[in-house]
């Protein structure tokens, strides 16, 4: 390392001050001044064959714990205080860049206007996207509206044919009819009770543990009658659900098949007109194999 | 040594926390950093004339810092806010480039 003239001048000092405050390390202040100077020489004069002497010298002499304490001390102090400044300028640094970026108050006026025009397309291209999407919302909610009304009427209709099908039980206002007699009542005559009630607007019929449905039939058998398979034996009892007046008269209108019962089998008929009337038996659904309905569309 | 692993540190802090600074410290923040940075380039070059000190670092950092901002401050108050942060960048500027030079110097000397 050669030295210049000029640059070697400090060192001289350097060295001369140190030799003499190594020797009255004491004071603290001076301690770490010392201290200080310390790096800068040390790695100055790792060469220069003169300086190590020093070095061993001085080494001991910081060896006093006081020394060696308050000048670590300060050492790491001020290395720490140095991290967090240098820290807080990168953070600044950086802060500032990042907010420079986001910050139009650097832009020139070109770059504004320029700036103004691009979001100004982007704010009628959102727009129009907007437009869309809202013509695609309304339709999706309408088509929505016309599937759930959809579901409502299937739901009603699947309920009225339930019902209608014997699928499922049924409740409401109706009557009931109690046939009791000794002789052997014709399944035809049954059965026209049936119709009869049928006709007045029975909605449910039901006959004994039978529900009557379209396709229900009654036939004569030794014991009694059998409806749908089931044996059935008197007192015959109709509960049928509909308005309770009209069912009522359907069956005891003069000359109707209530008269013909009695007259013809002697049988006692009562009819009992019920606010609720539950009929709980149902019959198997029918599975269709031929038929098919027809649709509209094809 | 410090100086670096706090300049790393403080920038990695920065790019992961994303913060943002409030409105009332937006014009000192930049004039801050500028004179921080002087008071780095000035450090570097006491260290290359061997007169480097630790204590003198931290105080011409912290003064640096202070009075740069003070003076944005003032101008603020007195209403050349710009023109007096201008002023302060140019000056922070030129003593940037003064202290590079001498660091230049010793590094193609030797």
């Amino acid at each position: 390392m050669s030295q210049q003239p000029g640059h070697s001048a400090p060192h001289g000092q350097h060295s001369s001050h140190r030799r003499v405050r190594t020797v009255r390390t004491v004071r603290p202040g001076q301690a770490r001044e010392q201290d200080d100077r310390h790096d800068g020489i040390d790695t100055d004069n790792l060469e220069t064959g003169s300086f190590p002497a020093i070095r061993a010298d001085q080494k001991p002499q910081t060896g006093t714990k006081r020394g060696l304490s308050r000048a670590g001390l300060s050492e790491i102090f001020s290395g720490v205080l140095i991290a967090l400044l240098c820290a807080g300028l990168g953070f600044g640094f950086v802060v500032q860049q990042r907010s420079v970026q986001s910050n139009y108050s650097a832009l020139s006026e070109n770059e504004l206007v320029r700036l103004l025009d691009e979001t100004n397309r982007q704010i009628t291209q959102l727009e129009s996207q907007r437009t869309t999407l809202s013509r695609q919302l309304t339709s999706i909610q309408k088509s929505a509206d016309k599937q759930r009304q959809i579901q409502r009427v299937a739901k009603k209709n699947e309920e009225a044919s339930g019902i209608l099908s014997g699928r499922l039980p049924a409740q409401g206002k109706g009557v009931r009819v109690t046939i009791t007699g000794k002789k052997h009542i014709n399944a035809a005559t049954l059965f026209n009770l049936i119709e009869e009630l049928r006709n007045a607007g029975a909605e449910v019929i039901q006959f004994n543990s039978v529900r009557v449905v379209t396709s229900t039939y009654i036939v004569d058998i030794p014991t009694g009658v059998s409806c749908d398979g089931t044996a059935l034996k008197q007192p015959y009892t109709f509960l049928a659900i509909g308005d309770p007046d009209a069912l009522a008269n359907a069956i005891s209108i003069a000359g109707g098949v209530g008269s013909t019962l009695r007259v013809q089998y002697d049988a006692k008929v009562s009819v009992q007109k019920k606010d609720k009337i539950v009929i709980s038996a149902t019959a198997p659904v029918h599975a269709y194999s031929y038929a098919t309905p027809v649709r509209e569309d094809q | 040594m410090a100086a670096i692993i706090g300049l790393i540190c403080g920038v990695a802090i920065g790019l992961f926390v994303h913060p943002s600074i409030p409105v009332e410290l937006q014009p000192y923040l930049p004039i801050m950093v500028v004179a921080a940075i002087d008071a780095l380039i000035g450090a570097a070059r006491s260290y290359f004339e061997r007169s480097y000190s630790n204590k003198a670092f931290i105080f011409s950092f912290l003064s640096n810092v202070l009075l740069a901002a003070l003076l944005v401050f003032l101008g603020n108050e007195l209403g050349v806010g710009t023109q007096l942060s201008t002023a302060v960048l140019v000056v922070l500027g030129i003593r940037i480039f003064s202290n590079a030079t001498a660091i230049r110097r010793f590094i193609f000397r030797n």
